[in-house]
Order: C-alpha cells, then structure tokens, then sequence
C-alpha cells in the first residue's frame, strides 16, 4: 500500500496533463482508504468513508474544471489553466483535498479514525500533491478567494483546536491553521508555500512520531508520558511550540517570511 | 550701646529661655519639671521680652536673624532665619503675657490630673512652634511652626483621651487643618517655582499676582482660622480642658491663619479677586458663627463661637487691605478672650464640671471677681468705647463704612456686630444675674491666687492694651477721619440695639411661653446644618470612590474582565459556538461544501 501511495504521489507531482494528475491523485485516495480502515473498528470504517466521499467529490470537480478549460482553450497544460471558472472550480477542488475552510468538516473526523501513522501520513504526504498542483497553478488563481478561504482557516483552525480533548483532533486542526498560513502567500510568493509546507511536514511528523510511540491519544494520556520517557516528553515540548510559531524556533520561520511578503504586498 | 545688637540678643534669649524646660530634663535626671518651674520659664521669657519690643517702640529698629542655611539645593536658598519687625516684636510679649497667665491659671485647674506636667510640656511646645510661626522669616521656617501647632493642638484636644469625643474633635482639628495646609503647600511650590524664594522680605511682586497662589493662601487660612467652609473644629475644640482652649483656640493658634495672610500681605494686595474674597468669606464666617452662637447653650461653645465670628471680622480687614489693623484687632483680641476662657474655666471648675448657662445663674454674688472680669471681658469684645476692644473693631467698621466696597459684606458684618452684642449679653445675663439654677451643695471659693491674679492681670490688659498699642505704633495708612456722625456711631449704636434686643430676649424665660421650633431657631442650634451635611457625605463619597477605583475598576476590571480572563473568555464563546457545527454527519458537510462551491462561484461573476 505504501508503495501504491508512493506511486500516486510521484505521479501528481511530475504531470504535465490533468488527466495524469487525476489519476495520481485517485490513485493515492485508494490507496490510503485500507489503510485508514485496517482496524476495522466503527470510528475507522465512518472514517473510511467520509474521507472517500469528500475525496472523490474533489476529484470530479478537479477533473470538472480541467474538463472546462480543454473545453475553453483547447489544451490540458496543468500550468496554462486560464478560464476562471474553472480556475474557482480547481480551487475549491484543492481546498476540498487539503482541508480548507469551508470544506475542512471532514478532517478532524478522519483524523480522528486513524491509527497514528496513517494519521501522519495523511497529514503530510497527501497534502503534497494538492500544494504542488496549487504551485504550479498558482499565477492564474483568484486571490481574494484564496485570501478569504486562508484567513478563515487559520482562525478557525486556532477556535477549533481550543476546546478538543482528543490529541489528533487538535493536530487536524492545527494542520488546518497551517494550510491557511500557506495559502495565504501562494498569490505573491509561492516559494514560501512550499517552505511553509516542508517545515510543517518536518514538525508534524516529528510529533505524530513521538505521540506513536508514548500510545498517547488523549490530553489525559499525554499527561504521563513523562513518567515513561521524560526526553521525548521535554522534545515533544519543543516540537509543539516550535508547531505554535514560537520565535527562537523553527516554526517561527515560514511565518515571519509571510508576514513580511504580505507586508510587501500592502496587505498585512 | 549698640541697640540693635540688644534687640537681637534679647530676642534670641528669649527663645532660649523658653526652651530650656524642654532640653534640662533630657540633661540630668535631678532638673525634672514641675507646672510652676514650666510658668516661671514663660514669666521670666516675658519679662526678657518686653525689653526688645521697648528697643524697638524706641526707635523703630527691625532686624533680621539668619541663624543656618539648609544646603539642601544648591540653587534654591532655604536659611533658617528669624524677622524681628513690628509684628514679631509685639506680638512676642502679648503671646508670652497671655501665656504665662494661662501657665499660671493651669496649675490650679489641672492641679487634680496626674500628668499635669506632661500638659505643661504640651503647653509650652505649643507655645515655642507658635513663636516659630511668629519670628519666621520665610515660609519654610513658617510652615514648620505652622504644623507644630496643628500637632500639639491635636494632642491638647484629646488630653482626655478616654472620651470619644475628645478623640473625633482631635481628628476633626487635623483634618481640617490639612486642608488648609494643602493651600499653603500650594503656594510655597509656586514661590519656589517662580519667584525662587521663599522669604518674606522678597515677596513685592511689581505686578498682579496670579490668583491660584493667593486662593491657596486663603484656602490656608481658611482652615487654620475656621473661616467658613472649614469652621466645625473650633467649636468641637472645646472638648479640650479650658487652658487649652485659651491658648490655642482664642488668642494664638488660631490667629496664625490672619498672621500668614498678614505676612504676605504684599502678594495679596495687588489682586482684587483674592482681597473680595477674603472679604466676603470675612463677612460669611462672621455672621455665621454669631448666628450659630445666639442659641448655644455650653459656655464655652458660646466663647468658641464668638472666637470664630471675631476670625472672620480679622479676614474682614484683611480684605480692606488694612494688615495692620488686622494685627491690633488680634493683639486685643487675644487679652479678652483669653480672659473670658479662663473666667469660664473658673466658673466650670467650681461648679463640679458643670457647663450649660441654664443650670448657672447668680453667680455674681458666689464669684465676684471671676464675673467682674468676665463682665469686662464681654465689655471688650462688644467694643465699648475706650476698652481694648474699641480701637480695633471700631476702626474696622468705620473702615468698612467709609469704603467703597462691598456693601453686603458690610451688612454682614453690622449684622453679625449686633449678635455678639445678642449673645455676649444672653451669656453674662445667664450666668451671672438673675436667681441661681446650680444644685445646691456646691462649694466655690476663688481664694486661690492662682485663678485670680492671672484673670485680673488679663482684664488690665483689657482694659489698656488698645490705648497702649495704639499710642505708640504710627499706623502704615492714614485711617479715615472724618465722617458723618451717623457712620461714625454705627458701630456703637448696632451694640446698643443688640443689647436691648437681648435683654428683651431673656425677660422671656420669665413669661412661661413654650418656646417652638422654628426653622431659624434649628438653624442656628444644629450649627447651620453644615456638620449634619458635609462629614457624613464627602467621608462616604471619597472613601467609596477609592474603593470603586481601586477594586472595581483596577482589580476586577483591568486585570480580570479586559485582561487576560476577559480575552479568554472571548475565545470560549467562539469555540464553543463553531464545535456546535461540527455535528459529524456526513451530509451536513457535503450539503455545506456544495453551498460554499456555489458561493464562490457566484461571487467571481
């Protein structure tokens, strides 16, 4: 399965044509939904299933909005998408992918049903190829869209994170503010989208681990881990707050650089 | 002989000698002190400083004592340095005559406490801070002699301090000194700022003063002096034992209010707001205090009344831009009321205690001498002519007759000249005539020397301080002259219609008419309401106002509702409305998506 996974992603993200980016992306959608559905538990199943019909949808409108512009413009080039309707129709197709307000309900929920690893990897390695085809798309998308769409996830995703128990819970929302964060600059810099994106998948990955490895699910399990491994419990710590934007930490970095290019930009 | 190295000498002795009771205990065990030794000091400070005030009758010389300089700034001079001009040298022996009668009083009156000597001792720091405030020659050097006297008339009021009423009349007395001082503070910091001094010597200003420094010189006296609007201590004061009342309340602590307006006198006479102030509130104070004496009851309210009413009869002249005047009126002032506190005292002693002029009457026959002088006494402060009385108040009201001034503080002042006339005879009739109302077994005697030479020496003075200091003074503005008769009488003929008034008051105590409440009646009786109003409800207010700014607004407010408590509570709202919405059901999500994609798309077109 990771190899199918693996398979789906590289194939997004070196396409030309939308059709080949469509099917790596369906690719990694089937792959992942037996992974995420392993413990045959109900909370995984439901799980299972929103995460395939939100994903699905996001794919017929990803395919929809190519299907205008070859209609329109005559090509299927990922980087010459020019119609703006179909321009509106990919963007909400990717917020669909990623989690973005207002189409994030389902994240938390599938994030919720998946075992920790898998929980990792949906977080990080199947938002890759949404952000590269935003990337690559980047110059012809409607910013106001993109800006409204960003600045509610970010504050959404902080409301949300305050009143959760449940640890992966508040990592799904935590990756929702980031996503925001890295919409956010992708009209003016995109370069820093992609910063954004690899030091989140570094910090997230690290605490995904370290949560893996302590069995800690709940706010009251994560409580004793430092009776169990008191380093990783005072690195966790740093990873957390490094995740939060704390400034003599990394996750400091990509926000400052956005703050200053929206700053540049007359925005901030 | 080199005169005014004799003035100074003598002055500076005697201050020396008044101090010396007060270091000799500290020196050696065996030179303790005794009421007597604490009198014979003041006696023989007295006698020394009759001869500087000769000296200075003599020949006119004034000087100026510079004894140290505190080198607290180095731009800003502060000496400690003494003015020995008219108005020191001459009310130094008055100060010290009253005095040493009063020392000379106190040891029979409070031969039966056992800390008599402390009382001394009371008495005669009070009486070194006084001579402080009088010789001061800047205003720094003033304003300690000015809160040394705050200081010990609270530790003289409360003497009995197992009463509660001596200890709130204590408090009243510091209080509302300190309001007064906040306007003397207010005036030694602009000096300071602009005229960089605070010598006395130096305060010509060429042009008009600002009003803000003069008002806080009014404000000062207005505390000090009980002028009105921060007169209830005085008559609360009376909870002290009767000496105390003589020396502080009648004839020096509360003269010190006039004396600094005198002193700065040059600052004030330029500004007409601040002289029709001191006019006016003059004239207020005066007639307020006699309407609130013509229905006292306790003898020595009475006094403390006539006191006050005689304070604001002194702004009055200052307001006439006449200090000078204002100096005799208090110099005489201080002989009569002494004397009339000390004849009060008497009488209270030998009646057991017992203070209400309806329960005494008669006394006349029981108390000759006592009533002789106070008779004199009452004589005097009415100004009847030729008495002590008559050359200062009667020049004041010819004064204020023959300018050009207000005429409603005249009005005023006529008006509250007939109630002393009013009262003064309602006292001495209560007291001394008619058919006696004490209880029967009351033995009284004055054969003590000790309570008869000091009220007969005082009733001398009376008698002779106003011809004596008027000889040999040359007044510093040519007093009015001529007038009509009609204005030249005025004074006398108020008295007289007073008088008569009075008698044909207290002849209604022998008709058997149930006296009714009347409004004006419970006006003056509850003291124009003014005690009723004002300590209840400005206590309360401030006292609440701190607390709603301190706890409320500082406490609750800043640091809990809009700090920290209040943002997060903010954010709870927030959170706890948007995870309503995250129900979990599939179709709300999707429902929610497809209506966001439509929204979008309707927005772009």
């Amino acid at each position: 399965f990771t190899a199918s996974l693996l398979l789906g992603t590289t194939l997004t993200i070196s396409s030309n044509h939308w059709i080949v980016a469509w099917a790596g992306l369906e690719i990694n959608t089937l792959a992942i939904l037996p992974m995420i559905s392993k413990s045959h538990h109900p909370r995984a199943i439901e799980a299972a299933t929103k995460y395939f019909l939100t994903q699905a949808t996001a794919s017929a409108l990803l395919l929809f909005s190519s299907m205008i512009n070859a209609w329109q413009t005559g090509q299927w080039d990922i980087t010459q998408l020019t119609n703006p309707t179909s321009c509106l129709i990919l963007t909400s197709a990717i917020a669909m992918k990623l989690g973005l307000v207002p189409f994030h309900f389902w994240f938390p929920e599938v994030l919720q049903g998946t075992p920790l690893t898998t929980g990792l990897l949906l977080s990080t390695l199947m938002k890759f190829p949404p952000i590269t085809l935003l990337y690559m798309t980047s110059p012809s998308l409607n910013p106001t869209v993109l800006t409204s769409m960003a600045i509610l996830s970010t504050a959404l995703g902080g409301w949300m994170g305050l009143n959760q128990t449940q640890i992966r819970k508040i990592l799904a929302f935590s990756s929702i503010s980031h996503l925001g964060w890295m919409t956010i600059i992708i009209s003016y810099n995109p370069k820093l989208t992609l910063l954004n994106f690899y030091l989140y998948a570094l910090m997230t990955t690290a605490t995904f681990l370290t949560l893996h490895s302590t069995k800690a699910s709940k706010l009251s399990t994560l409580m004793t881990t430092w009776t169990k491994a008191p380093t990783l419990n005072a690195a966790l710590l740093l990873t957390l707050l490094s995740l939060a934007g704390l400034p003599p930490l990394t996750g400091f970095l990509p926000k400052w650089l956005i703050i200053q290019e929206l700053t540049k930009q007359d925005m901030a | 002989m080199d005169l005014s190295l004799v003035l100074n000498t003598f002055t500076l002795l005697t201050l020396t000698t008044l101090s010396t009771p007060i270091i000799f205990p500290l020196l050696s065990d065996s030179l303790k002190n005794t009421p007597s030794t604490i009198t014979n000091t003041v006696k023989a400070s007295f006698l020394i400083s009759l001869i500087p005030m000769t000296i200075h009758i003599h020949s006119g010389s004034e000087s100026l004592i510079t004894l140290w300089e505190w080198k607290f700034i180095m731009t800003f001079k502060i000496p400690i340095s003494l003015k020995l001009d008219f108005y020191s040298l001459t009310f130094l022996p008055i100060a010290l005559f009253v005095s040493w009668s009063i020392l000379q009083f106190a040891t029979w009156y409070m031969a039966s406490d056992p800390h008599a000597t402390k009382f001394f001792t009371y008495l005669l720091l009070f009486l070194i801070a006084m001579l402080t405030l009088i010789v001061a020659n800047n205003l720094f050097v003033l304003f300690i002699g000015w809160e040394g006297v705050g200081v010990m008339s609270f530790l003289l009021i409360s003497w009995w301090h197992g009463r509660a009423e001596a200890n709130t009349a204590a408090l009243q007395a510091i209080l509302y000194n300190r309001v007064g001082d906040v306007g003397l503070i207010l005036c030694l910091a602009w000096l300071a700022y602009t005229t960089n001094t605070w010598e006395i010597q130096q305060l010509n200003s060429p042009h008009q003063t600002p009003t803000l420094p003069l008002l806080g010189l009014i404000l000062a006296a207005t505390g000090k002096s009980a002028q009105f609007g921060l007169h209830p201590w005085l008559p609360a004061a009376m909870e002290g034992p009767t000496p105390v009342s003589a020396l502080l309340h009648s004839s020096t602590m509360v003269v010190a209010g006039i004396f600094l307006l005198i002193r700065t006198h040059p600052l004030l006479s330029s500004n007409q707001t601040a002289m029709t102030t001191c006019l006016c509130l003059g004239a207020l104070s005066t007639l307020f205090a006699a309407t609130c004496a013509l229905t006292q009851n306790d003898i020595k309210k009475i006094i403390a009344f006539s006191t006050s009413s005689q304070l604001g009869l002194m702004m009055v002249t200052i307001g006439l831009n006449l200090p000078q005047l204002a100096f005799l009126h208090i110099s005489t002032h201080a002989f009569f009321k002494a004397m009339l506190f000390l004849c009060s005292g008497s009488i209270i002693h030998n009646l057991n205690g017992e203070q209400d002029i309806r329960k005494m009457g008669g006394l006349q026959k029981m108390l000759p001498t006592t009533t002789s002088c106070l008779t004199i006494g009452n004589l005097a402060l009415m100004g009847t002519p030729f008495l002590a009385g008559f050359y200062s108040k009667d020049q004041i009201i010819e004064c204020l007759n023959t300018s050009y001034l207000n005429s409603w503080a005249l009005i005023l002042t006529l008006l509250a000249t007939s109630f002393t006339a009013v009262y003064t005879i309602r006292m001495t009739v209560l007291v001394q005539t008619g058919f006696t109302r004490i209880p029967p077994l009351t033995p009284m005697n004055e054969n003590n020397p000790a309570i008869t030479s000091p009220i007969t020496r005082l009733a001398l003075g009376s008698i002779m301080a106003g011809l004596l200091i008027t000889s040999y003074i040359t007044p510093t503005k040519t007093p009015p002259m001529t007038m009509p008769l009609s204005i030249k009488i005025t004074a006398l003929v108020i008295t007289i219609l007073g008088i008569i008034i009075a008698l044909e008051l207290s002849k209604l105590t022998q008709t058997l008419i149930l006296t009714k409440q009347t409004p004006l009646y419970n006006f003056s009786t509850s003291l124009g309401y003014f005690n009723l109003l004002t300590h209840r409800l400005t206590t309360k207010t401030l006292l609440t106002g701190g607390q709603n700014i301190a706890s409320h607004l500082v406490d609750l407010s800043w640091y809990k509702l809009l700090g920290p408590e209040g943002l997060a509570n903010l954010q709870l709202t927030t959170t706890k409305t948007i995870t309503t919405l995250h129900s979990g059901l599939i179709k709300a999500y999707l429902s929610s998506f497809a209506l966001s994609l439509l929204i979008i798309l309707m927005s772009a077109h």
